[in-house]
């Protein structure tokens, strides 16, 4: 398969050039997947997908062009190719541009491919059975789910010689138990099809649940929040998404006015953009421009380290391609949080009187710029009194703004936990984070 | 433009002979070209293609759904076979088996037309426009600065081919325009306003001008520098009367009437996503609001966002009153929440593309207008805030619990708008906020938004709408406090 898409986009590449185009770009995606989807206990529905998509970049005199459209044959690409021909002449040169990279040597990553969770792609049965069978082990009343396994293989080639081909798989999970007044909700990324690592995510949202059962009203206000990895996971892909050059550049970042060395959050936290961690969903060795990945910090002890870079972003903003080109914009690959020194229980002492959110949805800002956010609780949330855990809190909003929350960041856990869904569609491995003093926010009728 | 129908059919045949006990294919086409500019410069051009056929089986009482690229006779003979084998593969861990209702299917073709084809306008034009936006919207402020106007021009065509089992054969082609932007106003020793918005609807370029996007913008940056300039701290802490933007009122309807009223979710297959809802499967009648509360979700408003006539089951389309004076009067069905209820299916199934499986979702969903006068509205206020249009928002997952961040707001006293409010939030539960209506104005404005739900999420075109309210008794918040 890699041999078959590579020869499809070196092809397209090559009549690119015969067009007239100066640069080409072309990416070629093959993707197998197989979701069973719960509801009320049980499977509502199978789905499965079988896709070929091919992403064309273009230039010419400065001119940027884009498309994409599903191609297995050399004469789709060839139709491609003429419809941007058609527009090109009449486009004026972008103020984005950027010649693409020479090619460099990329290191292949090792260990994106797993051979059960290629299998589990024609038949996901024996995983969804274990993931029924855990959630139940607790005294829950229903719940409902998501078990997702694929298999990509891409294939990029530049007409500055890059030829890079890569295949991987990703097992995305998570599942949502119900008990009483409570809920619990837990989710799991990774490359590789591990049944015990489902059952332990199963296990966590129909214990959180069971734990929630029973609720009582809090008061809107200050409070000492404990962030389970869920929600760090959340409000943390905010942040990264934030730190891409084309979200400054559009003036949706609350780095607009920062430059690296900055002071943008606690000394405690690091976070990485980690490409080259083969463990996560996302990981991979080369960009949509054939630039090796890396890893790198996004936020190192406090400062704003680098922003996330193509090449385009980069010479705009005068700098270099971090490996994080998509053919337009720049992405963020995965993410990683570097762990404290804390147990769960010396979190809880060191909340002292707060709250743990172990899940939030409905991530809105009023302002970008300044990171003015709310988000609101989904499952169980717990109040800690005296550090410890004495009762369970009926749905609240977390309101207050991105740059407070990253200062007070005050102490993470040792443990960290692979998280990956809805809510945090960029696969990030965090522990649990502690910030103090956060605001909260409650419906007044 | 009918390319593929013989796919489409052949698959529905080859489901049933493989033994599936219901079958249906879809071909669904989503072209698109988008422009992006910032500040006056182009970013760039992009068009791309999403085509693919969906196969949905019944095997064992199993949903089984499959979806391909590759449309040839033997690409989407495996789409049929992957969607039946995974389908009855898992049967074992089904307690209650999915079943259809009956119903009355559709056989049309039909489509939208433009006035003027939107990929007949140049490339110039389109771009001299978003040049001239940047001109005024950047000359606007005397002393504020646009520090960012990023904008997308947007033109679609979606075409569909869709036959089932059961007799439907429905075509349809619906072309969109859309125009976004994000402005970011900014006074270093005041902060700043952000402000995105989107039009959308069915139609071609003649939209562009309907939207007069150049004559109001500029307008709004205005105030937005006046806001930055003059906006005081919004009452908080007592009850107070509000004026609520129909902007507003039509995202609250959207929020807290037509997602709650989807019976997939009242049944909780959405649990785990989407969320469920406080609406019970046994609440229809029950009070949720005043008289003024009557929230009607129609599709087939011309040249809507929404529009359609038949849905993704073959149904067709009707408007459906889902609060009616105040109660709770009908849910949004699919031809299998249907068959639970024991009623008929009113063609909410819709589905983003090929790659998804058709959900019930909402078309365009108003609040029904009343008949007063904005002046009216005012009159009736002694102290109190008016809200017009609104950045942050958010509701928990069961859609009770719901608070949207003002952006453009006022005080007013004695029945006159007096100065601007900065960050008022309005945040309250969704009975509080229909019980609280207590007059609506006569004029119905709609707005256009990309709606989201479903695993893997998609996201439909909808258009929300109402108009201007006025709410009784209700305490503001304010963001950041």
């Amino acid at each position: 398969m890699k041999e078959e898409l590579l020869s499809l986009v070196n092809g397209a590449v090559k009549r690119a050039i015969e067009l007239g185009f100066d640069e080409a770009a072309v990416l070629s995606v093959y993707r197998e997947s197989t979701m069973v989807k719960f509801a009320n206990g049980e499977p509502s529905i199978v789905q499965s997908w079988s896709s070929n998509q091919m992403s064309i970049y273009v230039s010419k005199e400065k001119r940027l062009l884009g498309t994409s459209a599903p191609a297995s044959s050399l004469e789709e690409a060839y139709r491609m190719l003429a419809n941007l021909g058609r527009i090109s002449a009449k486009m004026p040169p972008s103020i984005l541009y950027a010649p693409l990279p020479e090619p460099r040597s990329v290191e292949p990553l090792s260990g994106l491919v797993d051979r059960k969770a290629l299998e589990a792609v024609s038949d996901p049965s024996r995983a969804s059975e274990v993931i029924v069978e855990a959630v139940q082990r607790r005294d829950i009343e229903s719940f409902a789910g998501m078990l997702q396994i694929s298999y990509s293989v891409k294939a990029l080639a530049t007409n500055t010689g890059s030829e890079l081909a890569e295949d991987s798989t990703e097992v995305q999970a998570y599942v949502r138990a119900f008990a009483g007044e409570g809920s619990g909700q837990w989710a799991y990324g990774s490359r590789t099809l591990d049944l015990s690592k489902l059952e332990e995510m199963a296990e966590t949202a129909s214990d959180l649940a069971y734990r929630s059962r029973r609720q009582e009203n809090i008061s809107p206000g200050k409070y000492n929040i404990l962030l389970s990895p869920m929600v760090a996971g959340n409000l943390l892909n905010y942040v990264a998404w934030m730190a891409t050059g084309s979200s400054v550049l559009l003036g949706q970042s609350i780095f607009i006015n920062k430059k690296p060395g900055d002071t943008v959050a606690s000394e405690k936290l690091t976070l990485m953009d980690v490409p080259r961690q083969p463990q996560l969903p996302g990981s991979t060795a080369f960009d949509d421009e054939g630039i090796p990945t890396y890893n790198k910090p996004i936020i190192e002890r406090g400062y704003l380290k680098t922003l996330l870079h193509n090449t385009k972003t980069a010479a705009k903003l005068g700098a270099k391609s971090t490996g994080n080109a998509g053919l337009v914009f720049p992405r963020v690959w995965a993410l990683s949080v570097e762990p404290g020194e804390m147990s769960f229980e010396e979190l809880l002492e060191e909340t002292g009187n707060g709250l743990v959110v172990t899940n939030n949805w409905y991530t809105r800002l009023q302002n970008y710029v300044e990171g003015i956010f709310s988000t609101i609780t989904r499952d169980a949330a717990f109040i800690v009194k005296n550090g410890e855990i004495v009762g369970a809190a009926r749905k609240f909003r977390i309101a207050d703004t991105l740059p407070n929350l990253l200062r007070n960041i005050s102490s993470l856990g040792k443990e960290v936990y692979d998280i990956y869904w809805w809510e945090v569609e960029i696969p990030t491995r965090t522990p649990y984070i502690l910030a103090k003093n956060i605001g909260t926010s409650k419906h007044t009728a | 433009m009918w390319a593929y129908e013989d796919l489409v059919v052949k698959a529905v045949e080859y489901g049933g002979k493989i033994g599936a006990d219901y079958v249906e294919a879809r071909y669904h086409r989503l072209k698109r070209s988008s422009i992006a500019s910032r500040n006056g410069g182009v970013i760039g051009a992009e068009s791309s293609v999403s085509e693919g056929i969906a196969v949905r089986v019944l095997a064992g009482g199993v949903l089984g759904f499959s979806s391909t690229t590759i449309l040839s006779r033997e690409g989407v003979s495996k789409a049929v076979e992957d969607a039946f084998r995974k389908a009855r593969a898992i049967s074992g861990l089904v307690k209650k088996p999915v079943k259809f209702s009956d119903e009355n299917l559709g056989r049309a073709t039909y489509e939208c037309v433009e006035a003027v084809k939107a990929s007949e306008v140049s490339v110039e034009e389109k771009i001299s426009f978003m040049s001239e936006l940047w001109k005024r919207v950047s000359d606007a402020p005397s002393d504020a600065r646009v520090a960012t106007l990023t904008s997308f021009l947007r033109e679609s065509e979606e075409v569909k081919i869709y036959a089932n089992s059961d007799g439907a054969f429905v075509r349809s082609r619906i072309p969109r325009l859309s125009i976004s932007y994000n402005v970011v106003v900014t006074l270093p020793s005041k902060g700043t306003i952000q402000r995105f918005f989107s039009h959308s609807a069915v139609g071609g370029y003649e939209l562009a001008e309907k939207w007069r996007i150049l004559d109001y913008l500029p307008e709004d940056v205005k105030t937005f520098e006046k806001i930055l300039k003059e906006g005081k701290k919004p009452p908080t802490g007592k009850p107070i009367d509000v004026i609520v933007g129909s902007e507003i009122v039509g995202l609250m309807v959207h929020e807290s009437c037509g997602h709650p009223s989807e019976a997939d979710r009242i049944l909780g297959r959405e649990a785990a996503q989407a969320g469920k809802s406080f609406i019970k499967p046994n609440m229809i009648g029950m009070r949720i609001g005043s008289e003024h509360a009557t929230v009607i979700d129609d599709p087939t408003i011309p040249g809507s966002n929404g529009f359609y006539l038949y849905d993704d089951e073959g149904v067709p389309a009707r408007a459906r009153y889902l609060y009616k004076e105040g109660l709770i009067n009908e849910f949004l069905h699919n031809r299998w929440t249907a068959e639970v209820f024991g009623t008929h299916s009113n063609a909410a199934a819709r589905s983003a593309g090929h790659w998804g499986e058709p959900i019930i979702r909402m078309a365009n969903t108003y609040l029904k207008p009343g008949d007063h006068s904005f002046e009216e509205l005012l009159e009736g206020v002694k102290y109190g805030v008016y809200i017009k249009s609104y950045m942050e928002w958010n509701i928990d997952d069961e859609r009770w619990s719901q608070r949207y961040g003002g952006l453009e707001a006022y005080l007013i006293e004695n029945g006159e708008l007096k100065h601007l409010i900065r960050n008022p939030v309005l945040e309250l539960t969704t009975k509080k906020f229909y019980s609280s209506i207590d007059a609506a104005g006569k004029d119905l404005r709609f707005y256009a938004g990309i709606c989201g739900k479903g695993e893997p999420a998609q996201g439909v075109p909808v258009w929300f709408g109402g108009p201007d309210v006025r709410l009784r008794n209700v305490i503001l918040r304010v963001t950041g406090e």
